[in-house]
């Protein structure tokens, strides 16, 4: 009696040696172990495809050449189902696996460390992490993996985002103050974007292979605040963050923008605007903290809303 | 391990066993075990019993893969169709590459570290050419406050915080002793006990004006404070009514309930966990939120009460007097 673990590993080996798609039947007499009735056997080879499918094993279905009438044959692609094993020394893989159980991104990929030369002790004097609550915690989502294998294998990506359709050939991805963002050149628009993955409208599709041509993605931040997006014309802003909360605002607005430091420890920091309903909507949650002090017109935009409450409360 | 593994979990193993040990002479089989989690009789028994047997049809011996195993080692010298591992798939290659960059990042590793090495190498092996596709930038917590506190994790010494909350507005020194310095959703945190609050509480690190060590030591917890505050557990609760324009707090706020009405506006309840959090709120969104009911502890939180108060600044202060020193200074709530 032939186990089935037997049974997977040489239809795996068989899929693996074949150099034409093999029929199901023709399967069936190469490798053991599978049961006599025609319709044991369907539904046990449907079930061994599905198990290798989900381990990952590439499996590809082409018709049988000069099969008449014409049927399905299977086979796996050899450079499809190996090839980019890194070769990691020793000390390397060790790394990884401390990396692999400090930051958390989803499951625990603990296959993929089989796959790069297995778990290792870590005897060596690094620390023992098998348990360690993890160190950094990063969401997930069921885009990534799809864009982050466009980017490496120079797929174009389409996808739905802010209601237009998008054909882009991505670039990288970052994570950025808890969201993960794309840096994409936009077909379209013949521009680079920046998309907020986790708004992307449904699943990635991908194109084919080498695409487009390897480039860098530009170096702007990632993650442009959300007064710095809109079609309007940039309007320099000099906001005033009082010293309590000015350490706090600085990480914010990244330390550039700080153009004064006042004695009392409060900063001046220089803002592009161009969506003035997000920046009052910022500078508000510092309450009376904080205080836009040019141009005019920014002033108005903050004192106009306020009265406006103050009046529609009284 | 207790859980049996399926035909399907030792597969997954094998695969990545048999080229691991085919070309590496005698592999000790504890060490294989330990590698691929794969328990020892289980993994005994796949090789001697299973993989000896594998080959292709007609099974002639050049077909086979060749299996040698002694008390303590295993011999593979013919894999022929599993001589390679099989490839990182693009979910495991950029978890790999995103949890190596992320602690490269906080632990400022040299570039010639083996991580770095590992990581470069990961990147070339997936063909992204030089540098992988994958940033990881996490908050931007001050350095200093962040290697302070993790020696003080690691030495069981007490810290002195200044520390500003946003909930309640107001800024504050505190002792704590502090268990865990942690990240989540790209910010930094610490946990600990608090001496002022005597409790437990999760501070997040760029909200910590300073952080000064002490010379005192705590008795290392029995139990590590690592929860980030849990809105629900609050009692308080605010009902509101938002315009289409103030969607986005459903979006970021975890809410309990929320009723479409027939006008286009939304019905939310909220957990609030502090007054300042809800006033803060109330005045950025101005008038595209109907307050409908408060729990009684909130008082009369209202908008207007924090506009005035931000209004009489922008009114203490005229334009052309601002290059002078500030004439106000923000009290706290």
């Amino acid at each position: 009696m032939t186990s089935k673990l037997e049974r997977l590993m040489n239809l795996t080996a068989a899929l693996l040696a074949t150099e034409r798609p093999l029929s199901a039947d023709e399967l069936r007499g190469r490798v053991d172990g599978y049961p006599d009735a025609d319709a044991s056997f369907r539904r046990a080879f449907e079930r061994d495809k599905d198990d290798l499918r989900r381990m990952g094993i590439p499996i590809t279905i082409r018709e049988v050449p000069h099969s008449d009438p014409p049927t399905q044959g299977y086979a796996v692609d050899r450079a499809e189902y190996g090839g980019n094993d890194p070769h990691l020394a020793p000390d390397e893989l060790a790394a990884l696996h401390v990396a692999a159980n400090l930051v958390h991104i989803g499951d625990r990929p603990e296959g993929a460390l089989w796959k790069i030369g297995g778990v290792v002790d870590t005897a060596a004097g690094a620390p023992d992490t098998a348990n360690a609550e993890p160190l950094v915690a990063l969401p997930t989502d069921p885009n990534l993996a799809p864009l982050f294998h466009a980017a490496t294998e120079l797929r174009v990506a389409r996808f739905r985002y802010r209601d237009l359709d998008r054909e882009v050939e991505p670039l990288r991805l970052s994570f950025n103050r808890g969201h993960w963002y794309l840096a994409a050149f936009d077909r379209t628009r013949a521009e680079e974007r920046l998309y907020r993955v986790d708004r992307i409208e449904g699943s990635v599709q991908l194109g084919s292979a080498r695409a487009f041509a390897r480039r860098p993605a530009s170096d702007a931040t990632p993650q442009l605040p959300s007064w710095e997006l809109g079609d309007s014309t940039a309007i320099r802003t000099l906001l005033l963050v009082d010293a309590d909360q000015a350490a706090f605002a600085a990480h914010q607005l990244g330390p550039e923008t700080m153009v004064e430091r006042r004695d009392d420890g409060g900063m001046v920091f220089a803002l592009s605007v161009r969506n003035v309903a997000a920046l009052r909507s910022f500078v508000l949650t510092f309450l009376d903290h904080a205080e836009v002090l040019e141009p005019p017109t920014m002033r108005a935009a903050m004192t106009e809303w306020l009265s406006a409450i103050v009046k529609g409360c009284v | 391990m207790t859980a049996r593994l399926t035909a399907p979990d030792r597969l997954a193993r094998l695969l990545a066993v048999v080229p691991y040990v085919a070309g590496r002479g005698a592999v000790p089989i504890d060490e294989i075990a330990a590698r691929f989690s794969y328990p020892r009789a289980d993994l005994v028994a796949d090789l001697t019993d299973v993989v000896q047997y594998v080959g292709v049809a007609p099974f002639t011996p050049d077909s086979m893969i060749e299996v040698t195993v002694d008390d303590e080692h295993v011999w593979i010298v013919y894999a022929k169709w599993f001589e390679r591992p099989m490839r990182l798939d693009p979910n495991e290659a950029l978890t790999l590459l995103a949890a190596g960059r992320t602690l490269l990042m906080s632990t400022g590793d040299e570039d010639d570290s083996p991580l770095f090495r590992g990581l470069a190498k990961l990147a070339a092996a997936l063909g992204a050419g030089n540098g992988a596709p994958v940033d990881i930038v996490l908050g931007a917590a001050e350095e200093r406050s962040r290697a302070v506190l993790r020696a003080a994790v690691v030495e069981h010494r007490c810290v002195l915080l200044d520390y500003y909350s946003y909930g309640r507005d107001q800024r504050s020194e505190r002792v704590i002793e502090p268990h865990r310095c942690f990240s989540d959703d790209g910010q930094w945190y610490v946990g600990g006990w608090c001496r002022l609050a005597q409790a437990d509480r999760v501070f997040r690190v760029d909200r910590i004006h300073t952080v000064n060590l002490l010379d005192e030591h705590f008795d290392a917890p029995a139990i590590r404070v690592t929860a980030i505050v849990d809105p629900s557990a609050a009692e308080a609760r605010v009902t509101l009514d938002l315009a289409p324009e103030a969607q986005w707090v459903v979006a970021q706020y975890p809410h309990e309930t929320v009723q479409p009405q027939a006008d286009g506006w939304t019905r939310v309840t909220l957990a609030v966990t502090a007054r300042a959090w809800l006033e803060r709120l109330l005045v950025r969104l101005g008038p595209h939120v109907r307050v409908i009911e408060l729990s009684p502890e909130l008082g009369d939180t209202s908008s207007e009460d924090t506009a005035r108060r931000i209004l009489a600044r922008y009114q203490a202060s005229r334009p052309r007097e601002l290059a002078g020193p500030e004439p106000h200074k923000g009290p706290t709530a």
